[in-house]
């Protein structure tokens, strides 16, 4: 029975690698490899070269014989991004799968039904760190190997994912808690993850100077660290190869799994059926304004996004982080401007680098990339009302550019106000990212109506693990990246506004051909599904 | 008011609905019967246009459901087997939003949200999310919603599932009304008292193909229609 729920949780987890959605059947075992070969290297050269060009910066504390400081360091920043990843998979994996009730009216113990969700949590933790801690070892290894260390790291990476999953599980529990107390439930969890995400990026930001800081006092801080916080130098010295330290905190880790599992499997059932316990609002009627057709549909949508704390913290922190850019940016105009072309050697390249980094912050929003599939059972609604499939296709598109467009004006005024660029400069600073986000915004539903996946249990499998919405938060990236790119053998030759003219005139027919498409294609597969 | 000629729909090898040819004069309640899997939600849901189908045509009051979509579902409502309504609505909201799509003025909506909330007991509870109702909400919040704009045609996939005996006898008060009125209903059922009770007409259908439709007496005669049905599924 537990096999089954196992492979229930994993299938419906990974089940883009083995049913191809849009026929409706199963992968050949050719295509399935082929997809997991393709994304474990995609994620291995981008993660893994980000991760390992900074545990090589942190090297020198190594030389300085440190090295339970470098897995100290690392195993913290693995954990943070294994929790951080994971906390709202586990409260709508375990408290909102759709699945629950119908599990829980079968004669399968609430015991197993938890473990299989915890699967889920671990599996996804798991993956989350292994993106740091993974290279932080290779690198490590490559440096100084021994069969200890080989060990040693073997076992703090078994260690990271068991308090990944102690972290995110407590986590979970907490907002599924706070969840079923509260009425702003969505805003709730925003904030909280928001006030996460601002630690994280704090930290993120000011990693450069807390490695020069360690490297240049490692021998105080590791007095400090084994003085007053002795666990984690005994955490540390686990990757090094200490086999004593490794049991101690594998003991230590594992009774904090077991009372984990305790604390949650006596609250699972009350937390995963407690949905009436909020207090009613009472219906006093009012006179409601009524809206044309395009007008509805787009409420909808934004209805529909700001409903989910999962859909608005994966798909639109592009909205905050963008508006946050412009005030940095106005802040620290003359800073960057001053650093931009001191950095490139030109002015030229301000308006460029303006344009192609607000597109790429743009590019954090992919809101109408898990649209479609998010419709899951009600698309027969969008089928059978009396609208058509590109209105509401349109309306998805709507959605995205509104909640995209406008974050992305504000930043870029802020840029112009900064950086003082030509009349040209400014226009294009406006008009690119704008052209971009249209782009995306397009670009996010034809994926989407090509691998489509209404038949989701969880809200986070569409938003959180489809093509379509890596596709587009990773071309957004790479895309944005190529803009900047190309420019630089061309900045002799023609000025940065004239390049951007051509950048957005060809990103421009890449929108016609992408609505093209949407309105031929896209309608017809909309209304198919 | 619903002319379904030569329906037939195919998934892969497998003929779901095959020559189906029915109609519905304006003022009658048509039952639908027939086993599960017979082909009934696939007829419906290929009338409201949520299916496209292989051959045949589907007119509704004179207007292709082929050629004219939208011009057809301005008239008709649809209530599926299962009320997936949007969940991150509150029930108030949902039902403004259908009747923004469908155009009804402010006034209008207001008047027909009062009349059939309170008939519905459901006045209380619009200002909930969608997602706290139980079956039975989501079921009578579909049925004002399918009602808000006056529709011509209504088609409901067994629309008494999940209703509390109050709400189905309000449900079969107001399909007849809307008949009373002009307009017609087409609705599947497995409650075959139901069916003998509210409907003018019956059409049977098995294995996708329609085996005996007329009027009540023209069906089922002197039997019961549970008689009747059971006879012609072991045929």
């Amino acid at each position: 029975m537990l096999k089954q729920l196992l492979k229930k949780q994993l299938l419906e987890m990974f089940q883009n690698f083995f049913v191809d959605r849009k026929k409706n059947k199963g992968r050949s075992k050719a295509s399935s490899t082929m997809m997991i070969v393709g994304y474990f290297v995609f994620i291995c050269v981008v993660f893994g070269a980000l991760f390992s060009f900074f545990a090589s910066s942190l090297l020198p504390v190594v030389d300085k014989g440190y090295d339970w400081m470098f897995f100290c360091f690392m195993g913290i920043i693995a954990v943070a991004m294994g929790a951080f990843g994971s906390i709202f998979n586990t409260y709508s994996g375990l408290y909102l799968a759709k699945d629950n009730d119908m599990l829980l009216s079968m004669p399968i113990p609430v015991g197993y039904i938890m473990a299989s969700r915890l699967l889920g949590v671990y599996i996804m933790g798991t993956l989350y760190s292994a993106l740091v801690i993974i290279p932080a070892v290779v690198v490590y290894l490559s440096h100084s190997f021994t069969v200890k260390a080989l060990i040693g790291s073997i076992l703090l990476v078994i260690i990271i994912s068991l308090i990944v999953m102690v972290l995110a599980c407590s986590l979970g529990w907490v907002v599924a808690k706070i969840n079923s107390k509260l009425k702003n439930k969505s805003l709730i969890t925003v904030i909280v993850s928001l006030a996460f995400l601002a630690i994280y990026y704090v930290f993120y930001f000011k990693a450069n100077e807390i490695i020069r800081k360690i490297i240049a006092n490692a021998d105080a801080y590791g007095t400090k660290i084994k003085g007053s916080a002795y666990p984690l130098y005994v955490f540390g010295k686990v990757g090094s190869g200490d086999i004593l330290s490794a049991l101690i905190v594998l003991v230590i880790v594992g009774a904090l799994c077991a009372l984990t599992y305790y604390i949650i499997a006596h609250s699972f059932i009350k937390i995963a059926t407690s949905s009436q316990n909020v207090s009613k609002k009472k219906y006093t009627e009012k006179r409601v304004k009524s809206k044309s057709v395009d007008a509805a549909l787009l409420g909808k949508e934004l209805q529909r996004f700001f409903s989910s704390p999962n859909y608005i913290l994966n798909c639109g922190l592009g909205i905050l982080i963008l508006i946050g850019a412009g005030v940095f940016v106005l802040i620290k105009g003359e800073w960057l401007a001053d650093n931009i072309a001191w950095m490139l050697g030109s002015e030229n390249y301000i308006c460029v680098a303006a344009a192609s980094l607000i597109c790429l912050i743009a590019s954090m929003n992919d809101m109408s990339a898990p649209s479609i599939s998010l419709e899951g059972k009600n698309i027969w609604l969008a089928q059978s009302l009396p609208i058509t499939s590109w209105q509401a296709i349109r309306a998805k598109r709507s959605m995205h550019l509104l909640l995209t467009g406008i974050p992305a004006i504000i930043c870029s005024i802020c840029a112009i106000i900064a950086l003082k660029p030509t009349i040209l400069g400014a226009i294009m600073i406006i008009a690119m990212p704008l052209v971009f986000i249209l782009f995306f915004s397009m670009l996010g539903l034809v994926l989407n109506l090509k691998y489509p996946n209404l038949k989701w249990t969880n809200e986070i499998t569409p938003i959180k693990q489809s093509m379509s919405v890596f596709v587009s938060m990773f071309g957004g990236w790479i895309y944005s990246i190529i803009i900047f790119a190309i420019y630089f053998p061309l900045s002799g030759r023609i000025s940065g506004e004239i390049y951007l003219i051509g950048a957005a005139a060809f990103t421009g027919l890449l929108c016609l051909a992408l609505d093209s498409w949407l309105k031929k294609k896209g309608t017809k597969i909309f209304a198919e599904l | 008011m619903l002319k379904i000629e030569h329906l037939t729909k195919i998934y892969g090898d497998y003929k779901a609905v095959d020559d189906l040819s029915l109609h519905i004069a304006p003022g009658e309640i048509y039952g639908f019967i027939g086993h599960n899997g017979a082909g009934k939600t696939t007829t419906l849901k290929s009338v409201v246009g949520i299916l496209q189908f292989d051959e045949g045509e589907i007119f509704i009051d004179g207007t292709s459901v082929k050629s004219d979509p939208i011009k057809c579902k301005k008239e008709i409502a649809y209530i599926p087997d299962n009320p997936d309504i949007y969940e991150f609505m509150t029930g108030i909201k949902y039902l403004n939003f259908v009747a923004d799509i469908f155009g009804v003025s402010s006034s209008d909506r207001q008047e027909k949200i009062r009349k059939y909330a309170e008939l519905f007991e459901l006045t209380a509870d619009l200002a909930q999310p969608i997602s706290t109702y139980s079956h039975g909400m989501k079921q009578k919040l579909a049925i004002i919603s399918a009602w808000i704009h006056n529709p011509k045609l209504i088609i409901m996939d067994e629309p008494f599932v999940g209703l509390d005996p109050k709400a189905a006898h309000i449900l079969k008060g107001m399909m007849r009304e809307v008949c009373d009125n002009g307009g017609a209903i087409f609705f599947s059922t497995h409650v075959l008292e139901v069916a003998e009770k509210l409907c003018d007409k019956i059409a049977i259908i098995k294995e996708g193909k329609l085996i005996r439709s007329g009027t009540m007496e023209e069906v089922k005669g002197d039997d019961s229609l549970e008689e009747v049905f059971l006879e012609l599924e072991e045929e």
